[in-house]
């Protein structure tokens, strides 16, 4: 992985190891600005954890800086089928996160920047932070109209969201993490960011879409790494300290001990998809079969991402009912998932006749259940 | 009679089943509460353990059980009604209720020694 090498004063790897006898841990005071040298996201969601879970902020304030190859970025309480196109997602090999904090779902790609602010919970004050990115922004481009909204946005030329905020509190630290776009692919962006997925009913946070722009398109010269220089340098200012930036290293375990579970953590299904609030699925969709066409009614409960219950109405005897009642057996219990679903089926087919009517119909069955997740 | 923790929630015991809540010094910090992530009834949780969170408008924060004990309720009325944790965090909007060993309970701050504490901490 190439290093940004055109940032000042960086500290390259020989650094950090000396540093790393001294201990991360160890107080010094004022402020530090570390940036990740990955650009995998579940290893940059992993690093946030460990500083908030390890780090001692009462006398030192963290700027950690951070850029993900493409993935989904999902809120904490949020369902990943009403936010946005899976299926799309996985045809582009776009990756999927939940973050531990709240708000709403993002896409990222090296052409967007990530920052978090972490403070102590009582010096927790988003406002600010955006305020001092605001102000670094401007000091490059003074005739950049962007500003904060009361929602914690940033926008540019009073209507493009260029900037959304998410924060976590924990028992006696907090952060608060924003985005900024740079130059994402914001083709990608709105074409993955559509849910085509109907009849889902929930409770899970919604998101509040936005008209998106990127810095970059109206002034060339606000790429990536002139914008992480620039905020860090003005939290540099602020803070009263070195505009010095420590490379940190997501996967080395003598830096960050216990860094690895939490990367596996947030990799696993469970927590994924596993932690979506409980939904219900109730659509209908047709599906042509030489001349006709068939209605199919489907209603779904999912509960940790599991099928909690299910009932699928065909028109009677399409299919053997036998054959529809151990689907609908099988389903119950499974994980609301393509793969999972795709080899419950072929599995079941095997215990029926060879008859290849009987083999088109319960595949484009299949096909289309599979379509729902 | 209402109990205390450090961190802003409550529990009050009866018949060895405690409720818990947050605190409306916790709920007013915590601003409007927009979802209530509550653990599974039958989940045991030891003192400080992390059993949920409350998402509000400026942040998600992660719940600490007050003490050790086994979940025996949630409640259900916060699926619908997220904002029952400002309206009334010590009556309808309570989180969950869990067994509970009595000595532990003797820890904790009674609503006096609480209001003190608050006073201690916004200075």
């Amino acid at each position: 992985m190439v290093l940004q090498s055109s940032l000042k004063n960086c500290l390259q790897l020989p650094c950090i190891l000396r540093t790393s006898k001294a201990g991360f841990r160890s107080t010094t005071s004022g402020g530090l600005i570390i940036q990740s040298v990955s650009n995998d996201v579940y290893q940059n969601l992993a690093v946030e954890d460990w500083i908030h879970d390890h780090m001692n902020l009462e006398n030192r304030q963290v700027l950690f800086l951070w850029r993900n190859s493409p993935a989904v970025v999902i809120g904490r309480h949020q369902n990943p089928w009403q936010e946005f196109n899976l299926r799309l997602m996985r045809q582009k090999n776009i990756k999927l996160a939940r973050r531990r904090s709240g708000g709403g779902t993002v896409y990222h790609d090296l052409g967007n920047i990530n920052l978090t602010f972490f403070t102590t919970r009582k010096k927790y004050e988003r406002m600010e932070n955006l305020k001092l990115i605001v102000k670094a922004l401007k000091a490059l481009c003074p005739q950049l109209d962007v500003r904060v909204t009361d929602r914690y946005d940033i926008l540019l030329d009073g209507q493009y969201k260029i900037s959304g905020t998410a924060a976590k509190l924990g028992r006696t630290a907090a952060y608060h993490h924003c985005t900024l776009l740079c130059n994402a692919d914001k083709f990608v962006l709105s074409s993955v960011l559509k849910s085509p997925y109907k009849g889902l009913k929930s409770n899970a946070t919604p998101s509040v879409p936005a008209s998106v722009q990127n810095l970059f398109e109206g002034d060339p010269s606000l790429t990536s790494e002139v914008l992480l220089d620039a905020i860090a340098e003005e939290y540099a200012v602020q803070h009263q300290i070195d505009h010095r930036i420590t490379l940190i290293n997501p996967g080395d375990e003598a830096v960050l001990p216990g860094i690895n579970n939490k990367t596996e953590e947030l990799q696993s299904w469970e927590w994924v998809y596993g932690k979506t609030p409980k939904f219900s699925v109730s659509t209908c969709f047709n599906m042509v079969y030489k001349d006709s066409v068939i209605d199919v009614k489907v209603d779904m409960d999912v509960k940790h991402g599991k099928i909690e219950v299910c009932r699928i109405d065909l028109p009677e005897q399409w299919l053997p009912p036998a054959l529809c009642s151990e689907l609908v057996k099988s389903l119950t219990g499974s994980k609301f998932c393509p793969n999972e679903t795709t080899t419950l089926a072929t599995t079941l087919l095997r215990v029926f006749p060879q008859d290849d009517e009987l083999h088109s119909r319960w595949n484009l069955l299949c096909e289309n259940m599979i379509m729902l997740m | 009679a209402r109990k205390f923790t450090d961190k802003h929630e409550w529990i009050s015991v009866e018949n060895g089943i405690g409720t818990v809540g947050i605190s409306n010094f916790a709920q007013e910090a915590l601003g409007d509460v927009v979802y209530c992530s509550l653990p599974e009834v039958g989940t045991k949780l030891s003192k400080h353990d992390e059993f949920g969170a409350l998402e509000s408008v400026k942040a998600a924060s992660e719940l600490y059980s007050p003490l050790s004990g086994e979940v025996t309720e949630v409640n259900a009325a916060l699926a619908d009604n997220p904002g029952l944790v400002n309206k009334s965090c010590y009556q309808d909007g309570w989180l969950i209720k869990m067994t509970v060993e009595n000595p532990e309970i003797d820890e904790l701050m009674n609503e006096d020694a609480y209001e003190k504490y608050i006073k201690s901490i916004e200075d």
